[in-house]
């Protein structure tokens, strides 16, 4: 009895339905407006979750529209975990999905930019890679040199300029200017310390990535983005990668 | 390996580490240094802020109305910022229940 109505209860709550009715006691008032305050503090407050994660799918949609979409989110999904952080890691997958989103195909991208950050912001510290190391290295030794990605670095690669979205949708700009939407974009997210940073790579660049992250070498990785991308420049992506952290510090492993 | 010119490898990466020693990198701040006076916050409190109002059954919360709106919102994506970056794609044109802003 009790168990029933819990689920009745969470049924009524997260959905539309007043399946919690035969359960409650008529003394206090019309019952609409007292499921309605549960409701309401469950469903807003988690759409005010997504709405602090994903501020730039809010503004590229409107805040009605983004209310409404991630209303429909909260009713088909409660949280996995108990903690407010984590909710929303399925939301871009729901907005791939989404009916009314099919003439925005970029916002799932800018949705997993975005989640990408709040997992950076909230992932393990850990020092960052000190490249003074490899001064001290033979060239054969520097090619079969094997780095870790950072706990915090995540690489997004979109077929639409994601980049450029995303920085034109932050609070900051207010003449937010036409994008050529043909362009494919990669972002290259990393935190050295407490600030998240979020920058974009050539796709070169992400290919270089994406080899550590299958446990290349520093040798093998740099020979697969020059095989794909004769344009790669190595010093420039990896002069980039030290000072942004891209690579954990070899001591921590 | 053998399409790696390895000299031309490792005067790059050299110059990498040449570089980045010199752009106050962030490794040289380690977890310390810029961080002085930040503080790292969890979770999300403004999310967690309770939007209940009334007590008394009288109306519900105050943001009942965000919670009560029904499909109708679906036409509002002009609202953002989606229309002025170019909206949609051409490809994804002409579908869908965005207003219709060709040769915009």
């Amino acid at each position: 009895m009790w168990l029933e109505a819990q689920r009745a209860f969470q049924s009524t709550v997260v959905g539309t339905n007043d399946t919690i009715a035969p359960h409650v006691r008529a003394a206090y008032g019309p019952l609409a407006n007292r499921i309605a305050v549960y409701r309401n503090t469950v469903q807003q407050s988690l759409i005010d979750v997504l709405a602090t994660a994903f501020p730039a799918v809010q503004r590229i949609v409107g805040a009605r529209f983004f209310a409404a979409l991630a209303r429909d989110f909260v009713r088909t999904r409660l949280p996995d975990v108990p903690q407010l952080s984590v909710y929303g890691v399925h939301f871009a997958d729901f907005i791939a999905s989404h009916e009314h989103i099919r003439d925005l195909p970029y916002l799932a991208d800018v949705a997993r930019l975005e989640w990408a950050r709040g997992e950076a912001y909230f992932a393990a510290d850990a020092p960052v890679f000190d490249p003074a190391v490899l001064a001290t290295l033979e060239p054969e030794q520097l090619a079969s040199l094997k780095l870790k990605l950072h706990p915090a670095t995540r690489l997004i690669a979109s077929r639409y300029p994601i980049h450029r979205i995303w920085a034109v949708n932050q609070p900051d700009v207010t003449e937010v200017p036409a994008i050529d939407m043909s362009i494919a974009e990669n972002v290259l997210v990393s935190r050295p310390a407490y600030d998240v940073i979020i920058r974009f790579v050539p796709s070169a660049d992400a290919t270089f990535v994406q080899a550590f992250s299958q446990g290349r070498s520093l040798g093998e990785a740099a020979a697969e983005a020059m095989g794909s991308h004769p344009e790669f420049d190595l010093q420039t992506a990896l002069q980039n990668h030290f000072i942004h952290g891209t690579f954990a510090s070899m001591a921590a492993a | 390996m053998s399409e790696l010119n390895l000299k031309a490898f490792a005067a790059a990466v050299a110059g990498a580490v040449a570089v980045a020693s010199f752009a106050a990198p962030s490794f040289a701040q380690g977890m310390g240094g810029d961080t002085k006076g930040k503080e790292k916050c969890y979770g999300v409190s403004k999310a967690g802020e309770n939007q209940c109002a009334a007590a008394n059954g009288a109306h519900s919360c105050q943001a009942q109305s965000k919670v009560d709106m029904d499909g109708n919102e679906w036409k509002y994506v002009e609202a953002g910022s989606c229309a002025k970056m170019g909206g949609k794609t051409q490809a994804f044109q002409g579908k869908g229940m965005m207003p219709e802003k060709k040769g915009g």
